[in-house]
């Protein structure tokens, strides 16, 4: 579901059953992430924010995959496959209009840049990227 | 402790006067003034609470909550007062809520305690270093590991949240969003079921101001905790809180 990392990236990937007594086990993961790049405290809230806002809209499905980019001045978080239709239309439509709050409103101010990658089967990866802000 | 709500005698005074106007005229400004006036008594009440890993303001909310159940259940034919009346309305609600937001799950008392003292290592460094701390920070800031520190946030968030369109306690209490619902016009509305807007008029003014100082104007949560006077962590919870609330009010 990822290209190769290069070679300073390291790869953490996790599949995870969808449901909020699971969150915590992807936020354990993405504090885990966050501390071995140096991640700000605020800056981890908002990953895993992001993160809950996807999956509280993966509707009916069971399971999803995490993918953990670690460079050493970002963390490229990949959320896949997801079978939303509404997700697909909230991200790849028009943009928000002036005071839309919905989910891409909410991703474009929480992580530094989003991307859906779409296979052949119209599922959706969700790619959040979130850069170390300076020490 | 004293306290310096109203105290009037159970067969007249202001009290008396604006129930009256309220329960038989169906007068609300006169049922506002019963609030204020009485406001007093439920932040008197919620101190006494206060120091439980719940904000100070939340617990008056929710007391607030049972002193509005009070007066609308007050009967006329009582000879009570009112504070009387609404002083155990309160207490119970404020009981119900912790209850029903108490753990989730058990959690190590040291790891509870380290949560308390998150909040107030995140403030000190964020001021200190002038940027968000790190977990490692963090770590050393508590005298604890990175893995103690990332527990204990997790611990916090063991807290289960009250949805505001569930009723905290009987089937005909007040649904919150009846009680502090008010339209906004903020944000737009539109029918994309991943869109939050059209839930987001039913959150308190505090949570829409909130959000719209996160997704409107850009601000960070450290800044809009300065503007709001609550902590990061506070912020936090409570934009999470209100995201979810909207999406279930939207889905229900």
């Amino acid at each position: 579901m990822t290209a190769p990392p290069s070679p300073d990236v390291e790869l953490v990937e996790l599949e995870t059953p969808i449901g909020s007594e699971w969150e915590p086990v992807f936020r354990l993961v993405l504090g885990g992430v966050a501390d071995r790049l140096g991640l700000g405290f605020e800056e981890l809230d908002d990953l895993q924010l992001a993160v809950e806002r996807l999956l509280a809209e993966a509707g009916a499905q069971r399971s999803v995959k995490l993918a953990f980019e670690l460079a050493p001045d970002h963390v490229r978080t990949h959320v896949g496959p997801l079978s939303e239709a509404p997700i697909a239309k909230a991200l790849q439509g028009s943009p928000p209009g002036p005071g839309e709050l919905g989910l891409r409103r909410v991703l474009e101010t929480v992580v530094d840049s989003f991307g859906v990658e779409e296979s052949d089967g119209g599922e959706l990866v969700v790619r959040l990227e979130k850069r170390v802000g300076p020490r | 402790m004293t306290t310096s709500a109203p105290a009037p005698g159970p067969s007249g005074g202001p009290d008396r006067e604006l129930l009256r106007r309220y329960h038989e005229h169906g007068d609300v400004s006169a049922r506002e003034q019963l609030v204020e006036r009485h406001l007093p008594l439920v932040r008197s009440l919620a101190r006494r609470y206060a120091g439980r890993g719940e904000a100070l303001e939340d617990i008056e909310q929710v007391g607030t909550i049972g002193l509005i159940k009070a007066i609308d259940r007050y009967e006329l034919t009582r000879d009570v007062a009112l504070t009387t009346y609404a002083t155990p309305n309160v207490v119970g609600e404020i009981k119900r809520h912790f209850r029903d937001r108490g753990w989730t799950i058990r959690i190590p008392r040291a790891l509870q305690e380290l949560n308390v003292k998150m909040s107030g290592a995140v403030e000190r460094l964020t001021v200190r270093l002038a940027r968000s701390p790190t977990i490692a920070e963090l770590a050393v800031e508590l005298d604890a590991t990175p893995e103690q520190v990332l527990e204990a946030v997790e611990a916090g968030s063991a807290y289960s949240p009250v949805s505001l369109s569930a009723s905290p306690g009987t089937e005909d209490d007040l649904d919150l969003m009846e009680v502090i619902g008010s339209e906004d016009e903020g944000f737009a509305r539109t029918d994309d079921r991943t869109s939050l807007e059209p839930a987001l008029g039913e959150l308190p003014e505090r949570e829409r101001r909130i959000l719209r100082m996160r997704f409107e104007e850009g601000l960070t949560q450290t800044q809009i905790a300065d503007r709001v006077g609550l902590s990061q962590m506070h912020v936090s919870r409570l934009i999470r809180r209100s995201l979810e609330n909207m999406r279930e009010a939207l889905s229900g």
